[in-house]
């Protein structure tokens, strides 16, 4: 968990400074002092902190605006896609086997049909149905299709939640559904939708840089870690480290926000804690 | 057991006309109008009028989605001939025909398309999916008998590494390594003869496999854990079994159980989800095959792939489901 918090902290740092730590356009390419001798890349050095790529830009400085755009997409994705599955799921589980049964089974059906299609060809027809792609429609895209997993979590901890005495004694006085809902199941959800959405980031940021990779996601010139990685492939034998700088961000960071998720999961639930 | 069958696969058929209803309404607000893609760009305005008349494109919506529905699965001639109108495009299972259309880009049917991309993709999953047994099985069950030393904690935190680790950049890691630096093995490609075939889906099948190997050593290592513990095991090591014997005969035993729900789950998505992995290592398979379609708006073939991979993922589904009943004779008894 410690490690987790420090690599995730690490990343925010690097997303916040970074930009103006590098100092450089990130879109600007210089043949003056980012060529050498053989017109290649330059590699790591002082012009240059750590070379520049393929089209002579600063890598770090695309780094550093790529860690921006990738952190700001896939916290937003994540908002967008926990609000969705925990109202889902809270929604869904509360009306379960009641009179308004129905609509649990609508939704169920409905996230039973999205999660048996293939979610990569699911996220790429959307985006190529909203057209033009920039940051909003990729976090809008990723958060609407999303959300599945979370809703079946917090559908079944809702179902488990609403047969406890305390629920039911508010319900024999009288409270209305919606601030029940609110004052009673909510709190309840709220440490699985905090472990989720933890580990949600994660799969976020993977999910975007594979978007970015298969060319369908924010488009070029604008720097993401995906989008370096496609771009630093094709010269790989050459300049490995173009291969590697974005690869190793987007490992670590995942890696930091599966390590906090899987620490709050103990933290939050001690007897699962292996 | 035959009612709760029935009742499941039912359920199936329903999430999967759902699918393609929903394929068919993305498909539908895809940009770009396939008539003028199927015409060509040069084509004049009469022509894909005519283009678009002839594939049904200028009937409403609805109607369109009704017809596709009926050619889907729809009676015809035991064997339906190329260069017949109404059932060029169909593969026939007896007297049923299976008809999902022409490519607007390849001017093929689908059905042949999607059959031919079909050796590849089952080649790859399955390869994939020994590879992450294999390895899961003996590191998760490794780890669970040495738990708690550094060798546990090791294997722990690669596996952690592991499924933080997107699929292409631990392809082209491979790529990088066993193909440009020892060239061992083929960088990409499908390989024209058997043998070529076996050492090219290496690669490709380690980079699918290592992913889910990582998950999978999890799972094995929490389960026998959780085995390991229980009153049996104990009992039997009382008895004076040997460890090993504990551990093969009654722990694995046990551990199986969960394991074939994610196997069964992941050979599913496995087949028609190699999108990226595919693409790394231009593997001729399914996955490809999809996101040339969404690239080209080939919509035909959209809704084929989808509806392939979706298929598979659901049968996955139902086979696991049926197999509980075989493997867990406690759970025989409820629900029929």
């Amino acid at each position: 968990m410690k490690s987790g918090l420090g690599l995730v902290g690490v990343l925010v740092l690097f997303a916040t400074l970074g930009p103006w730590v590098a100092g450089q356009d990130p879109n600007l390419s210089d043949f003056v002092r980012g060529v050498d001798g053989q017109g290649l890349p330059v590699g790591p050095g002082a012009a240059h902190w750590l070379g520049t790529d393929g089209l002579f830009r600063d890598e770090l400085a695309r780094l550093a605006h790529g860690a921006r755009l990738s952190l700001a997409i896939a916290l937003l994705s994540t908002v967008l896609s926990t609000v969705i599955g925990g109202v889902v799921g809270v929604v869904s589980g509360y009306l379960a086997g009641g009179r308004w049964g129905w609509v649990d089974g609508l939704l169920m059906r409905l996230v039973d049909v999205m999660l048996s299609f293939p979610y990569l060809l699911l996220v790429m027809a959307v985006g190529a149905a909203l057209e033009q792609t920039g940051p909003g429609t990729v976090l809008l895209v990723l958060g609407l299709t999303s959300w599945l997993g979370t809703a079946r979590l917090i559908r079944s901890k809702t179902m488990v939640l609403r047969e406890q005495g305390y629920v039911e004694a508010a319900r024999a006085l009288g409270q209305r559904t919606l601030p029940l809902l609110l004052r009673h199941i909510v709190p309840g959800v709220v440490g699985p939708l905090v472990v989720v959405s933890t580990i949600g980031m994660a799969s976020m940021i993977l999910a975007e840089s594979v978007l970015s990779y298969l060319q369908v996601g924010v488009q070029p010139p604008t720097a993401t870690w995906g989008r370096m990685l496609y771009e630093g492939q094709h010269g790989m034998t050459l300049q490995p480290r173009l291969v590697l700088a974005p690869g190793v961000a987007i490992l670590l960071s995942v890696l930091g926000f599966n390590l906090l998720g899987e620490g709050l999961r103990d933290a939050l639930d001690p007897r699962q804690a292996r | 057991m035959l009612r709760r069958a029935f009742r499941r696969l039912a359920s199936s058929l329903v999430v999967l006309w759902g699918v393609v209803t929903l394929a068919f309404v993305i498909n539908f607000a895809l940009p770009g109008d396939p008539a003028r893609i199927v015409a060509g760009p040069q084509a004049r305005p009469a022509d894909v009028a005519r283009i678009r008349q002839k594939l049904g494109l200028d009937r409403p919506l609805l109607e369109q989605y009704g017809r596709y529905l009926q050619r889907l699965i729809h009676p015809g001639p035991r064997s339906p001939d190329r260069r017949d109108e109404v059932h060029g495009s169909c593969g026939a299972l007896g007297p049923l025909h299976v008809d999902l259309g022409v490519s607007y880009q390849q001017h093929r049917p689908v059905l042949e398309l999607l059959l031919s991309r079909l050796p590849a993709s089952l080649l790859l999953a399955a390869a994939a999916m020994l590879v992450q047994l294999a390895v899961g099985l003996v590191t998760g069950t490794a780890a669970a008998v040495r738990r708690g030393t550094l060798a546990d904690k090791g294997v722990v935190a690669l596996t952690l590494l592991g499924v933080s680790a997107p699929t292409f950049l631990l392809g082209l890691g491979l790529q990088y390594l066993f193909a440009y630096r020892l060239r061992w093995l083929p960088f990409d490609g499908y390989g024209q003869s058997s043998g070529e075939r076996l050492l090219s889906v290496v690669l490709p099948a380690l980079t699918l496999g290592l992913f889910g190997a990582a998950y999978y050593t999890r799972l094995v290592r929490d389960e026998v854990l959780g085995q390991l513990g229980q009153d049996y095991a104990r009992t039997a090591l009382a008895k004076g079994a040997s460890r090993l014997r504990v551990l093969v005969v009654h722990v694995l035993r046990n551990t199986l159980l969960p394991l074939v729900t994610v196997v069964g789950l992941d050979f599913g998505t496995l087949l028609g989800g190699a999108i990226v992995t595919e693409k790394l290592f231009r593997w001729p398979g399914l996955g490809q095959l999809s996101v040339d379609a969404v690239v080209e708006r080939d919509g035909p073939v959209i809704l084929g792939t989808v509806l392939v991979a979706s298929t598979a993922v659901l049968a996955a589904n139902l086979l696991v489901d049926l197999s509980y009943a075989l493997l867990d004779p406690r759970s025989r008894g409820r629900g029929g």
